[in-house]
């Protein structure tokens, strides 16, 4: 770890202004927090947990960051269940019978048929594997909702992410020759444990501001109407303040712009958004809730 | 590490940074001496760019959790600018309010503020944490007597302790719907069919068993210590029980069970509120029984749920309808759970004559007035 004199001398000032831009020529619109964060989770190295509530684009910090970094990414996606042979290696069991019965008749001797069974061909690398085998740049490791995975998965996962070397008995032990970029993200649905926790540098991700929402939508739609973008964007930040079961994020303003745009739509007008309230509301609830509440009072709302 | 940090040029900055983590640390955010080295460093990679970002370095190295995060920028302004602490943080050491000139200045990173030295701070720290002695006590506290300071750590505590018995509950319940592992075994003997050859992989996973909660909860008068914590509970369980449903009751009975999938504790309570007008009020257990075995009865009951009553077993009604009512419950349900807050005090016998009554009828008949008498639940369900 180099000392911090050093780390003074070599470091140029706008370095995080620079993650900004980069970030930006990939299509995210990262604020100077995000950045630093980011910046931290390189340069400490630090793997950087970002909580945030659904569709405020966690995931895509993680792909903007491999892109940026021009790297490879990573992703393990987390579910109930999920357990350390489908995250780090499997043998790929078929294959190694099938191998046992072509070399049965052949001479050779046993414990050459199990150096070769046993071998790199067989294994199933699975994606906290792959992310240590990596040997070109570190590659950006996403380990995405991790608050599905149980706490048995988290206990393990917090042994790669301090040593990042694994072992695998049949082979020895494989130590990261590139240390990955690690970003966790988490809807909290749960707590996750504090060893966890503490392990990690921390990013929460609230719901754009009007600006910001309104820049993300023409950074990623820029021939989409600005006028329009804006009372879209307006529409969506009145949805959410309704105290809905799923409050909509910026994915459903980038759906409702984009299905204005198949749609040819100059105007977004009540009938409009009528047509196009599926893109933002995804449960029964909470359309009945924004009709009872009427689409067209908070078009109005919205201003001209 | 240490070593680096003695050789470096400049010790002042370093010390202002240390002392700023010992100070978020007396106020509340859980922070170690890993969480230190790392601020140092962090803020020395982002030094002489500004000091907003130094806020959001120390910030992200610092805070673990959205409370963390948003208490930050307050602690932040505190230490670096002497604003003072607005309420609720808890814990403040004291003469950290103090303005200090010199800080207002902004010599960042400097000597400026090194409040937090006073004698106070140390003695609140060491307050911060919660001791094996403080936990076993705040376990055992009746909840209608939980004195004001401690209604905050026992929140929190309760949240942990239920947190992990329910998981434990889950698991033991959810199993896995996957495909299991490759059973070796099986897979052979099936092979011995082709002549050895094994075409087939046999897998094996644990049986399915899904368990189904239903909570009822009396939420009236008599019960008012004990409902928002019962609620907590409740609110807990439902987090890891794909299948729970809730209701409350005083004299009808409401379905809560939306207001259990809020995001947060705070919310799920606003959502009750808003769902239910019956919160306090006067009982009737039989009338609110016979609500839910006639409205909710055929879906909910079944031979995998268990029913769980959470009530002091004061009722206006005559115990007659109570009776009717729970013979028809337990011969649908699995199991009928009645926990009530006052079988924990050494004086209660279960006289009134509704709870008498209806005790033939109940599996498991166990006090619920504090967390030790919640987590015990394990054993039962």
């Amino acid at each position: 770890m180099p000392s911090f004199a050093d780390d003074t001398q070599e470091e140029e000032s706008g370095e995080i202004s620079e993650f900004i831009r980069g970030f930006g020529r990939f299509g995210y619109v990262a604020d100077r927090a995000l950045a630093t964060a980011v910046y931290l989770l390189v340069r400490l190295p630090k793997p950087l947990l970002i909580e945030g509530h659904a569709g405020v684009g966690k995931t895509e910090v993680a792909k903007a960051l491999a892109s940026y970094l021009k790297t490879e990414l990573i992703r393990l996606q987390c579910y109930e269940g999920l357990d350390a042979h489908s995250a780090l290696y499997e043998w790929n069991y078929q294959k190694q019978l099938l191998a046992i019965r072509v070399r049965e008749k052949s001479d050779k001797p046993v414990e050459e048929l199990e150096r070769h069974i046993f071998g790199d061909d067989f294994l199933l690398k699975r994606p906290l594997l792959r992310s240590i085998l990596c040997e070109s740049s570190s590659p950006v490791l996403l380990i995405d909702e991790i608050d599905r995975a149980d706490e048995a998965f988290e206990a393990f996962l917090l042994e790669i992410l301090s040593e990042f070397q694994v072992t695998i008995p049949e082979l020895g032990t494989v130590q990261a020759k590139r240390i990955p970029h690690v970003i966790l993200t988490s809807n909290s649905t749960r707590e996750l444990s504090d060893a966890l926790k503490r392990r990690c540098l921390y990013h929460w991700i609230e719901y754009p501001s009007l600006e910001k929402e309104t820049e993300i939508v023409r950074t990623r739609l820029p021939e989409f109407d600005y006028e329009l973008a804006f009372r879209v964007v307006r529409f969506m930040q009145l949805v959410r303040r309704m105290s809905l079961s799923k409050p909509p994020g910026i994915a459903e303003t980038l759906d409702l712009s984009q299905a204005l745009m198949l749609l040819r739509r100059k105007q977004f007008d009540p009938e409009t958004a009528e047509q196009v309230l599926g893109c933002v509301l995804k449960s029964a609830d909470d359309l009945a809730k924004i009709r009872r509440e009427g689409v067209g009072n908070l078009l109005l709302r919205t201003g001209a | 590490m240490l070593d680096a940090i003695e050789m470096s040029r400049d010790l002042e900055p370093i010390r202002s940074v240390v002392e700023f983590c010992r100070f978020v640390r007396a106020n509340g955010l859980d922070s170690g001496i890993r969480a230190t080295i790392d601020s140092v460093r962090a803020v020395r990679i982002v030094d002489q760019v500004g000091l907003d970002d130094s806020r959001h370095a120390l910030r992200a190295v610092l805070s673990a959790s959205k409370r963390d995060w948003d208490l930050f920028d307050q602690l932040f302004d505190a230490f670096w600018f002497g604003r003072r602490l607005e309420k609720p943080v808890r814990r403040i050491a004291p003469g950290n309010s103090a303005v200090s000139a010199r800080n207002k200045q902004g010599i960042y990173l400097g000597v400026g503020n090194l409040a937090s030295k006073e004698p106070g701070a140390t003695k609140e720290e060491r307050k911060v944490v919660t001791g094996a002695s403080a936990v076993d006590r705040l376990r055992k506290v009746d909840f209608s007597r939980v004195p004001q300071d401690d209604l905050a750590e026992l929140g929190r505590l309760s949240e942990r302790l239920l947190r992990r018995m329910s998981l434990r509950l889950s698991r033991r319940f959810r199993l896995t719907s996957l495909r299991g592992r490759i059973d070796l075994r099986r897979t052979i003997r099936a092979g011995a069919a082709r002549g050895g050859e094994m075409m087939e992989l046999r897998h094996k996973s644990r049986k399915k068993q899904a368990v189904k909660l239903v909570i009822l909860l009396d939420v009236s008068d008599s019960m008012n210590p004990y409902s928002v914590f019962l609620f907590r509970f409740a609110y807990v369980l439902g987090r890891h029980f794909d299948q729970l449903s809730c209701f409350v009751f005083s004299t009808r009975l409401v379905n809560v069970s939306d207001a259990l999938k809020a995001r947060s504790l705070p919310d799920a309570l606003r959502a009750l509120s808003t769902i239910t007008t019956c919160w306090s009020g006067g009982t009737r257990i039989g009338g609110a029984l016979g609500e839910f075995n006639r409205s909710f009865g055929r879906r909910m009951r079944s031979t995998e749920t268990s029913v769980l009553i959470l009530s002091d077993g004061w009722d206006a009604d005559e115990p007659g309808s109570l009776i009717g009512e729970l013979r028809i419950l337990k011969q649908h349900v699995k199991k009928l759970i009645w926990l009530n807050p006052l079988l924990g005090l050494d004086e209660y016998e279960p006289v009134t004559r509704s709870m008498s009554a209806a005790l033939p009828y109940i599996d498991v008949f166990a006090p619920a007035h504090n967390l030790q008498s919640l987590l015990e639940l394990e054993r039962h369900v």
